[in-house]
């Protein structure tokens, strides 16, 4: 099991179509992968939209992504290039 | 024995704002947003299974319509716009959803309608906890999909997707998904309770060529579908249950207008000659893919006006620069030799839609347009980078909105001039790239022949000027009746503008809503201009009129019409000037009214 600090550089935060890039990325790895808020408070399946809103990750949020299983090091580096690159979404 | 008629209900007269001009009589689509009851009922143990596969039906129906619909999106608004749906699928897709309604079915022996609906409600009751607006909001996106999942349990889709065939479609405001939905291409005309000027139905509605008025209040609440209607986009009046009277004189003026609008297809070299010789060139304003076709069809010189912020579904997210190149380079192959003109992301403003951004005291007076990509340097790079690339592969120019002098047009060029030197190092292919100013702010026009040395090209954006001229926000009903564009200062304001640009040796193209009307156009040539740029549906008609005048007497009109001192002077002359001159061209119907009061 690995985990890396995420932050959510897009102003929008996780909003639906920023969600659905990053759970069809996590969808293309064997490992499971979770993202949590620091404090612990929520945990969210990142293969999962519903989930991933659940966390409601504002822009500055910053969460722990946690991967587990054979593929795990690609698929977290994959998730932290997405979160790093704000989803694509430019910030003023 | 008789038997007694209900009374046909009375006549009744709304006023809106008409955003996509026309005359129809039709019959009511009334479109809610709707939400269908689920009721409780018990199944038995022996039909658990048979209900989950229901279940499970149901979703594979759901996410077959919504590749459709996002299919149709991409074509129709952009691929942008498409996105949102695939989110909307990722949710049917979601197993975490559909193992919990698959539970709630097995251990209460529930309906799939109830336990989808428990479910979908405990989803939402957990999403309203979320503290940001934005995201709160996006939970409209769950509402959406659930109620997606029990139409498809229910077996039957809304009927009305199959009536829109020459319905007027009446709704309190339209979603894009129901855009997406609908096929709005074979609707009559759209009318809706909400929005402005720069509200969805607009938009698709000016892409498509049907009438469209927004702004209307409360019509859908006494619209039912099936009731017989009246759009008149002209005069921005919708009249329901119109009488035996009304629809004869409305039958009359649809036949009327069928002499003067239903024009023969131009030449398609988008030059026309007035017929003192003076040559017009007529390009086109595009925005949404749905309009490109239009291009072509109306025989347009190239594309006046590329509003390249529509490429953007929201505000906040941009596309990436491959993307972007790609949309661009098709727009230059869609302009051909002629070339088009991709004015910089016109952000900010009443453009930003739900503001994710600290809302402004006065956004219209705020960070936006030019303002806005200078602020945030990585969205203009982006951007002209894209159209320096795309320029290889056809001919592209840039103008540079809202530009309030000299300063706002070095400092972009400085950073348009980084950017090629950067692009040319690096053995990136780019083309040879115009830069113009978009002259829409009084500031702009005072400083017109200083700015005039330091660009390539004006563009005259009417709209704006005449908001920004006259202290009229055009998005605010209550002051309708004083944004004024046959105002004596917005006339004055064109023909200086005009003006510096001829004196400079630069063109000068006219792109605001003004240059689609043919009275409005015949005053612009009368001021000076020789190329507008307009709705390609609009060509035809300007076309004609074109064709029917003279320059010389349009120029002595405008010269009249700058010594009024009032809208409502230059009004009046323009009414008996056109009536007297071009009886042919012209119909009192087709001229400005003064029954405007104030």
């Amino acid at each position: 099991m690995i985990e890396a600090r995420v932050a959510v550089k897009n102003q929008l935060g996780l909003h639906a179509r920023a969600a659905a890039r990053l759970v069809r990325t996590a969808n293309r790895y064997q490992s499971s992968l979770r993202l949590e808020r620091l404090d612990g408070t929520v945990s969210a399946d990142a293969k999962s939209i519903l989930n991933v809103l659940m966390l409601g990750a504002t822009g500055g949020t910053e969460l722990r992504a946690i991967a587990e299983g054979h593929d795990e090091a690609e698929a977290l580096a994959a998730l932290s290039g997405m979160f790093e690159d704000g989803f694509g979404e430019l910030q003023p | 024995m008789i038997m007694e008629a209900s009374p046909k209900p009375e006549e009744r007269r709304w006023q809106g704002l008409s955003v996509s001009e026309g005359l129809v009589i039709g019959r009511v689509l009334r479109i809610h947003k709707g939400t269908r009851h689920a009721y409780p009922a018990r199944i038995e143990v022996g039909d658990v299974e048979s209900e989950i596969n229901r279940f499970r039906e149901a979703i594979e129906q759901a996410k077959e319509q919504l590749l459709g619909i996002k299919e149709h999106a991409a074509k129709l608004l952009g691929e942008a716009h498409s996105y949102i749906f695939d989110a909307h699928l990722l949710m049917l897709e979601d197993r975490q959803l559909s193992e919990e309604i698959e539970s709630y079915i097995t251990k209460r022996r529930a309906n799939a309608e109830w336990a989808v609906k428990v479910i979908g409600d405990r989803l939402l009751s957990v999403y309203a906890e979320i503290k940001d607006d934005y995201l709160r909001e996006r939970g409209s996106d769950i509402e959406d999909v659930i109620h997606r999942v029990l139409e498809a349990l229910s077996g039957e889709r809304p009927s009305y997707l199959d009536s829109v065939q020459d319905a007027v479609i009446v709704s309190e405001d339209l979603l894009p998904s129901a855009v997406a939905e609908l096929n709005l291409e074979h609707a009559r005309a759209l009318v809706t309770d909400a929005g402005g000027w720069t509200s969805h139905t607009a938009i698709i509605a000016r892409g498509l060529a049907i009438p469209a008025m927004v702004g209307l209040e409360d019509l859908c609440q006494h619209a039912r579908t099936g009731d017989q209607i009246i759009v008149d986009a002209y005069k921005g009046e919708v009249i329901l249950h119109p009488s035996a009277a009304t629809l004869e004189s409305c039958h009359t003026e649809i036949a009327g207008r069928k002499g003067t609008t239903a024009v023969a297809a131009p030449s398609g070299t988008g030059i026309v000659q007035t017929r003192d010789g003076v040559q017009i060139r007529l390009r086109a304003n595009v925005e949404l893919p749905a309009e490109f076709k239009g291009v072509r069809k109306y025989g347009a010189m190239g594309i006046g006006l590329y509003r390249s912020e529509f490429l953007l579904a929201q505000p906040g997210v941009l596309l990436s620069e491959e993307k972007q190149y790609e949309t661009y380079a098709e727009v230059a192959q869609l302009a051909g030799a002629d070339g088009a003109v991709v004015r910089l992301f016109d952000l900010g403003g009443d453009k930003s839609g739900e503001s994710v951004i600290d809302s402004e005291r006065n956004p219209a007076l705020g960070l936006r347009a030019i303002r806005f990509c200078l602020r945030n340097e990585i969205v203009l790079r982006t951007q002209v980078r894209a159209i320096m690339r795309a320029a290889s592969k056809g001919r592209l120019d840039i103008v540079l909105p809202m530009v309030a002098d000299v300063a706002d047009v070095n400092r972009a060029q400085a950073i348009i001039a980084e950017e090629r030197s950067k692009l040319e190092a690096s053995g990136i292919e780019c083309g040879p790239v115009r830069i113009g100013a978009m002259i829409e702010v009084p500031s702009a026009v005072m400083t017109a022949e200083k700015i005039a040395r330091v660009v390539d090209f004006f563009e005259l954006g009417t709209n704006d000027l005449v908001q920004y001229v006259l202290a009229v926000d055009r998005g605010n009903d209550k002051v309708a009746d004083w944004f004024r564009t046959l105002h004596p200062a917005v006339l004055d304001s064109l023909g200086r503008t005009l003006k510096a640009a001829r004196d400079a040796g630069i063109p000068a193209i006219v792109c605001g809503e003004m240059a689609s009307t043919p009275v409005y156009a015949v005053i612009l040539v009368g001021l000076g201009a020789t190329d507008l740029s307009m709705t390609p549906s609009s060509i035809p008609r300007v076309t004609k009129v074109m064709a029917g005048i003279d320059a010389a007497d349009a120029q002595a009109i405008a010269t009249e019409c700058l010594r009024c001192a009032s809208a409502d002077e230059v009004e009046k002359l323009v009414r008996e000037e056109f009536m007297t001159r071009w009886p042919n061209l012209f119909t009192a119907k087709t001229l400005p009214s003064t029954n405007l009061s104030r």
